[in-house]
């Protein structure tokens, strides 16, 4: 009655609650804190074709309810994922969505047929939407023509669903939503961070590296909450709710807005147990309510 | 990584801090540096705070035939009084250069006396010798030493290149600002000699001096969230 399991297209999850790409690094760090096969899921960290050293120091600071970070999309690279990562969350059956990233249509099929190959990997998230690298990222997303070519290509490399992540800097984000429903996406996740940018008055000076960051955290959450629920609208498959989620509340609204699952992503950095502590939050309030999760989904929408 | 129970969003980030002691009720030592340090200073006592570690590595076991050194720039002085305690308990008392701006940037000098020979330099001569604790090192690093250090960049490296100069094994431990201090956020790179960087969080804080590339050191002071970083 109070089921926790949620469909995303042909995926089923145990529960609501993934973690976010880049957020959570590989799953294998929290070996100390909680078994993560708990969670709905995990996102990778970003992969791309090959090992990337990622930006220069500095790469994070803090704001107002939230942080900016321009890490650069440092990662092992999906062949050292594959042979050193992956084995080790199959064993221990953890949900696997494998964010991918490249800035040319032919790397990220490329990167998809690697992982095509290998058990464990339950769907590949696009990453077309990072503020933080000169090339690709963003302009993939902004654009529904390139979104949907993007989709289009990777649906066509793998038979695992494919979820697209949203830019909010996209003009008319329900245009690329719909562009990636149609080009074969089966899910979206929505949002990416929104470009932010600070500087130290002391020393008068840009308090990143990369001039610009992605802007995460609380801050973003009403951002972030209005735009799962046009997309909701918008799209007839799944939306995967993101953006400044801290407690099972903060979800809740994502879920009663229609979002079929959330993702937890900076509050990891606060606390390592907050993706737990979210699932724990919302079976408890399901329990309370005396009902299941799906149909908690969208409950707000019918008002 | 510390942070107040009841910070609500903001400070949003937990702060990575040094151990000054350990065991079941640990402290540390806090520059105010932006809004994070100072409501921990603000703090009432019963305040509840999460504390998540220990995280990372620990400074390296002593090297059997070498005399310790330990060269201390400010705030950086706590994880060096843990350590010069340690040493002592090992019956290894360390040598101790301790430098700050003024007599003020110069806390817990009386216990870092207690457990070590211990100079002090301040910049405008309030305490100790007149002048950085770089000039001290001159006088008193001998080819048998190995260096401990930890305070500003701007500082280590130069303790670094004189070590590296006379060849003298030196162990820094680092400070970057970092989200989440268990490997995950990746906001915590320091570059490293031949190019690519460590983390400080989980390859780090302390790191053989040589492995850095401390060029970048010079223009980029590192130490603080929010509001003025510390200048060094």
């Amino acid at each position: 009655m109070t089921s926790q399991s949620v469909r995303i297209g042909s995926l089923e999850l145990d529960n609501p609650v993934l973690t976010a790409s880049g957020t959570f690094g590989y799953g294998l760090e929290y070996d100390d804190f909680f078994d993560v096969a708990l969670l709905g899921g995990i996102c990778t960290k970003g992969l791309s074709l090959h090992p990337r050293p990622g930006n220069p120091p500095e790469r994070i600071c803090e704001t107002p309810a939230g942080m900016l970070n321009a890490i650069g999309l440092a990662n092992v690279g999906v062949e050292n994922f594959c042979s050193e990562k992956l084995p080790i969350l199959r064993e221990r059956k953890v949900t696997v969505i494998a964010n991918i990233f490249a800035s040319t249509v032919d790397d990220f099929v490329r990167i998809t047929e690697r992982l095509d190959g290998e058990e464990g990997v339950h769907a590949i998230e696009l990453n077309v939407s990072c503020p933080n690298v000169t090339h690709g990222g963003i302009e993939f997303g902004r654009d529904p023509k390139l979104a949907a070519q993007v989709t289009a290509a990777v649906r066509a490399a793998t038979k695992r669903p494919v979820w697209v992540k949203m830019s909010p800097e996209a003009g008319d984000i329900a245009e690329v939503a719909r562009a990636c429903e149609s080009a074969g996406a089966d899910a979206l996740t929505a949002i990416n961070t929104i470009r932010g940018m600070s500087i130290d008055t002391a020393s008068m000076t840009l308090r990143l590296a990369n001039r610009t960051g992605g802007f995460s955290g609380p801050g973003l959450r009403p951002i972030a909450l209005r735009i799962v629920w046009d997309l909701v609208e918008a799209v007839s498959i799944p939306v995967i709710g993101i953006g400044g989620i801290f407690t099972a509340r903060d979800a809740l609204e994502f879920l009663l807005a229609g979002a079929s699952a959330v993702q937890v992503g900076t509050a990891n950095f606060s606390d390592p147990c907050a993706a737990l502590k979210v699932a724990e939050g919302i079976r408890e309030y399901c329990v309370q309510q005396e009902l299941s999760v799906s149909d908690v989904i969208g409950r707000a929408r019918a008002r | 990584m510390v942070r107040g129970a009841e910070w609500g969003d903001s400070p949003l980030l937990p702060r990575p801090m040094s151990y000054l002691t350990a065991g079941t009720t640990p402290s540390i030592l806090i520059k105010l540096v932006g809004e994070g340090t100072t409501r921990m200073a603000r703090a009432e006592p019963g305040e509840p705070f999460s504390l998540l570690g220990p995280l990372g590595n620990c400074w390296r076991a002593p090297t059997p035939g070498r005399r310790q050194l330990l060269i201390a720039g400010g705030v950086g002085v706590a994880p060096l009084l843990y350590l010069a305690r340690e040493l002592v308990r090992g019956d290894k008392r360390p040598i101790c250069l301790y430098g700050g701006r003024s007599g003020r940037d110069l806390p817990l000098d009386d216990d870092l006396g207690e457990v070590s020979e211990l100079s002090l330099s301040t910049e405008d001569g309030s305490r100790g010798t007149r002048g950085r604790v770089t000039d001290l090192i001159e006088r008193v690093l001998e080819d048998d030493m190995e260096v401990f250090t930890c305070g500003p960049d701007r500082m280590m490296a130069a303790v670094a290149a004189m070590c590296t100069a006379r060849n003298v094994p030196c162990e820094v431990s680092l400070e970057t600002p970092m989200a989440c201090g268990y490997g995950v956020c990746l906001g915590c790179p320091v570059p490293v000699e031949g190019g690519g960087y460590l983390y400080a969080c989980t390859q780090g804080p302390c790191v053989d001096a040589r492995r850095v590339d401390w060029s970048s050191a010079d223009h980029a002071p590192r130490g603080a969230f929010t509001a003025g970083r510390r200048s060094s």
